[in-house]
Order: C-alpha cells, then structure tokens, then sequence
C-alpha cells in the first residue's frame, strides 16, 4: 500500500508501519484492518501521524488508532510518548476537549423492567441532565470553590456529597491527576467553566441507557458488575469551555516558545515545548486542572442521573445498585513508566482520542479489577453499539497501553446535515429502537449512525492485535443529547 | 471552513467577526443595545485575524455577548474591533452550535480580484 509516494509495510493483519521520512524521528504504527486501510490512506490522518513523527523526544512510533481520522495538528485516535527529560509536550496532542472521557454505570435493573417506563424516564433525564449550548449546571460555583475543583477533581465532588468514596476509587487516576495548578488556568478559562460543571454539552456529547447485549468474557463481566439484559448509563463528556480554553490559550503560548527556541515542525498545529521548561510546566499544570474539572463534571451528569432514577423509579439505592464501573478519559498526556529498548522508562504518553488501556496487574487500576485488567470504555454511535473491553499486557508492548476511543467519523458534519435533510431522524431512531432527547435537530443531524465508522470493526482491530479484549457489548435504547 | 470576502482588509475583518457570530446564532434576533470593543495586535494579516476571531468569540464564551454588527480599524499592527448587540437570552437567540475555539488550522487571508478573502476554521 502507498501513500503519497510512501510505502507502507504490513506487519501483520492489523498493523501498518509508515518508515521514516525526512525529519521523522520514528516510524509511524497504524492499527487497522486491511480493508479499513483503504480509507484511512484517504485521510490526511496519516500525514498527521507522519507529522506527529517530528517532535522532539518521541520515542518508538508516532501510533494511529483503527478510529483514527484527521485532527488539528496531531490526528484523532493518536498516540504519542515522548522522554519525560527530553521530549516536549503540545495541546494539540490532548485536544480541545481536555479530559473527555466516558464514565459507565451499572444497575440491578435489566432493560425489560425499565421498558414500560422507559419513555418518560428518558424525558425526566432529559430535564434534569442540563444538556446543549448556553445550559448551565446545578451547583453554583464561587471562583474559590472553582480552584477546589481544579486541584481536588472527584474528591471535591465526594466532600459536597456528589459522589461515594466507590465512585472516586473507580474513576481513573482515583478522579484527581496530581500536579494541578488552579494559576496555571486563566481567568477567561475559569469564567467558561464556572457555570458549565454538571452539564453534559452538545455535538458528540451523550448520556444513553444502554443495555449489555452481548457478553463475551464471562469472568472479566462478572468483575466489571455486567450480565445480559442489564440496564446500563453510558455518559460520554469532558472539561467543557475550561478545558477549550486552556487549550486555546496554550497553543498560542507555545506558538511563542516554538519562534523563540526555533523549533522548526511541519505543522504549526503541532505547536509544544519541551517538558521542563516553565511554558510546559505551566501547560502540564493547567492541563491537570482541566482534567480534574471533567472527572468533577462526569461525576455530577452521574449523580443526576442517579437521582433521576431513584426519584423516577421510586426505588432506594440498594435496590437500584447504580454504581460506577470505570470513568476513564480520552484526551489526555500522562506521566508513565513504560519500557522502551529493554529499559523501564519515564514517559508522557500524549492519548488525543485514544484511551488507556493497562492489564491485569497494574498498580493503576482499581484492586478489584486487577485479575482482569482495567475496564476501557468504547462509545460507538447512538444508533448501533458502544463496548466494554479491557486491558492487555500486548498494549504496553505496543501502544504504551493505549487503544481506541470510539467509532471515529467517517461523514463531516455538514455531509451528515446534508444526509437527512426532510427526514425525522426521532422517528427513524424510534424504528431502531432507540428513544432519543435532544435539544437541537442540528445536533442530532450531526451525529446520525451513518457518520460514523463501524464501531465493531474498530474494536474487532484492537481485539485481534491484542491490546485490549473484548468484554462486552452494549445496545443504546435510550439516549440525551444536547 | 468558514469564507469571507471584503473590499478591504477592515472590511474583510468585520465581516469575519459577523460570520463567527453568525455561526452561533440568526443575528437578525440580536438588538444593536450595548456597544463593546476591543484591541489586538498582530504582525500578519493572519495573526491579526486570529486574534481578534479570538477575542470576537470571547465575548460570546466568556462573556455570553452576541454581536449584531461590527466595525474594525486597522493601524499598523493594532486592530481595533468595536461591536453592537447584546446579552445571550437563551428564550430569544436559539444558539445553533457549541464553538470550542477559533483554529489557526488553514486560516488564511488573500488578495481576490475584487479585494480581499478570508478562510477560518472553529472547532465545534
């Protein structure tokens, strides 16, 4: 296969080298099938993980997930570690939404239970999820309580009774990435957000009951608190206008610092500075702020979906048994040890729509998960499927213990609109099966099954490399979006 | 991407202001009742037209103000944006999308036959 002139090795059915080129510090690695391909060569994804291939400090390959598509600077469904002492950091390598991430809950109901209701519970979630633009949330921040949750995350949320000790201790990283710094925010960036925490957003942005439809990893389900028919909340969010404007405001910084130090890359959107300089260290503690502030924002769309359950069904906690399975993000840059040439080294691993992924055995998930690896959290589209996998020895080995994200798109948004225009996409979810809330038409053109890749097809990927397993699948019955 | 044409690089500026906020909402429902302005500076045509995109989408994100019209001056590298609208009532003014930020993704700004053309991209 070739791109642009570029041959492209296959190592094996589901892995693609892309050699080094030019000023390519490494090789690119592209997890894809043969047939998926073809439409990746079609996308300027790959010359973004070419790109990706320049900056300083990188080490092994600049990585491409099977959901990969084109992004600003670095693509969508990338990978990159970079020498903690050597290597730079870039916020094109997290993404403007710092920290989305996925967070699914599990109950002792089964859908079947819930169906006869099912309507009005989707309109009461509808109400009391704040969802869509201009949507603001029910706790009333002041600025210092604001900078409690930029340094404490999901803690905070626990200390004002948002969230059980069990919610905390199964969301990555405990809900708190350590190292933030509420000065490292700006005003403007702290003024976005303030309003905005507990508010799911708009776009791709979701809160669905799924129901497991599938299992495929009976001992890896039982851990996770899954079984067949079981009703389920899948929310998928992240650091709203915070974590925008952090970003924005640190790419212009560090467009700054790329003149002034002469740091010469392909794309301008590629702009970073190396890990230790104040500019990094200031992008690495706003970046923690950030990501603090989406665990805090998942865990209360959590605690009102709870309570709209509770209230709606009538039912005590114990009988509902809503509890947290795993919150994970996936856009993020993270500090860890992972071995490159033989040797156990210190690495900032930048995942921009991609998700971590550790095994079995990993101090950095919850215990009782440690039999059978960190759960990992696939949305696909709100028409067909999302899924439950978990993390594999084989992914440290070859994508520093990442993997997908989700379906990625394959239709712009404008294609999408331009698909169903004159059709009542409701009604058309309705004959799938699927109740849909939404505040805007636009939205919701936006984001029709049909814009999306196969998620089955990109998890199959992830699956047949081994770099994480599937556990099971979910079938969306009911979805939010704003 | 977002294209914009103007007669001159003011006027292509305050045009690109307009179709920002044209992005978010129909700006016809949006009175002319508060005047607010700001400065950038830039060295290029480009950079001045990032900034001051930036600083435009700020009075929306930070600041829930939409823009009915725009006026910009240019002198030198300084860009002055004076601008007439109002608050955000989310009963009048339904917000077509969520803007993350304005990008430097293929912004550009051009000499055309009859003036001048913009391209800019937002993150939605």
């Amino acid at each position: 296969m070739q791109f642009k002139g570029v041959e492209i090795r296959k190592l094996s059915e589901t892995m693609w080298e892309i050699p080094r080129e030019g000023g390519m510090r490494v090789p690119g690695l592209i997890f894809a099938s043969e047939a998926m391909m073809g439409d990746i060569l079609r996308d300027e994804a790959v010359r973004q993980v070419m790109n990706v291939g320049h900056l300083p400090g990188i080490l092994k390959y600049s990585i491409g997930m099977p959901d990969i598509h084109w992004g600003y600077g670095f693509p969508i469904g990338g990978v990159a570690a970079m020498d903690a002492r050597e290597g730079v950091v870039s916020p094109g390598g997290v993404g403007y939404d710092i920290n989305c991430g996925v967070r699914l809950l599990r109950s002792d109901l089964t859908v079947d239970a819930l169906r006869p209701k099912l309507r009005e519970l989707v309109a009461a979630l509808h109400r009391e999820v704040p969802s869509g633009v201009g949507s603001t949330g029910f706790v009333r921040l002041t600025a210092r309580e604001e900078e409690k949750v930029l340094t404490e995350g999901s803690r905070w949320a626990a200390s004002r009774g948002f969230a059980s000790a069990e919610d905390v201790a199964f969301t990555e990283s405990g809900g708190r990435l350590p190292g933030a710094d509420p000065d490292a925010v700006s005003a403007v960036a702290k003024k976005r957000g303030r309003n905005q925490l507990g508010t799911l957003g708009s776009g791709n942005h979701f809160l669905e009951i799924d129901e497991v439809a599938e299992v495929f990893d009976d001992a890896a389900a039982r851990a996770f608190g899954l079984f067949p028919g079981q009703a389920t909340v899948l929310i998928h969010s992240g650091s709203r206008g915070l974590g925008y404007q952090v970003c924005d405001d640190y790419l212009v910084t560090m467009a700054d610092y790329m003149r002034k130090n002469r740091i010469d890359l392909p794309d301008r959107q590629l702009a970073c500075a190396h890990i230790h300089s104040p500019e990094g260290k200031q992008y690495l503690s706003a970046l923690a702020a950030a990501g603090n502030y989406a665990f805090t924002n998942r865990q209360l769309l959590a605690h009102q979906a709870r309570e709209t359950f509770l209230r709606f069904l009538g039912m005590g906690p114990n009988d509902l048994g809503m509890r947290l399975v795993y919150d994970c993000g996936h856009n993020n840059a993270k500090f860890e040890e992972h071995e490159v040439d033989g040797e156990k080294r210190r690495v900032l691993v930048h995942r921009k729509g991609a998700t971590r992924c550790f095994p079995a055995e990993s101090e950095d998930i919850p215990g009782a998960y440690r039999h059978v690896g960190q759960p990992v959290l696939i949305p696909g589209d709100m028409g067909n499927a999302s899924y439950v996998l978990a993390g594999s020895p084989e992914a440290m080995r070859l994508s520093f213990g990442s993997t997908c994200h989700g379906a990625g798109r394959r239709m712009s948004r404008t294609q999408a609109r331009n698909s169903v225009r004159g059709k009542s996409i409701v009604q058309e979810m309705e004959r799938r099966g699927v109740i849909v809330a939404s505040a805007s038409h636009k939205t919701l053109a936006e984001e029709i099954p049909e814009a999306y890749k196969d998620v089955s097809e990109v998890v199959g990927v992830v699956h047949d490399a081994g770099i994480a397993s599937r556990v099971a699948k979910l079938r969306p019955v009911a979805v939010v979006k704003g | 991407m977002v294209e914009v044409r103007g007669v001159d690089l003011p006027d292509l500026f305050s045009s690109c202001v307009l179709a920002l906020f044209s992005l978010l909402v129909d700006r016809r429902t949006v009175r002319e009742a508060e005047v607010r302005s700001a400065e950038i500076a830039g060295d290029t045509a480009e950079e001045q037209l990032f900034f001051l995109l930036r600083e435009a989408f700020l009075l929306f994100a930070a600041h829930g103000y939409l823009a009915r019209n725009a006026h910009v001056t240019i002198l030198g590298k300084q860009v002055t944006l004076t601008v007439r609208g109002e608050l955000l009532d989310t009963s009048r003014h339904p917000v077509h999308r969520e803007i993350k930020a304005v990008t430097a993704h293929a912004m550009a700004v051009e000499k055309s036959p009859d003036g001048f053309l913009a391209r800019f991209l937002v993150d939605v």
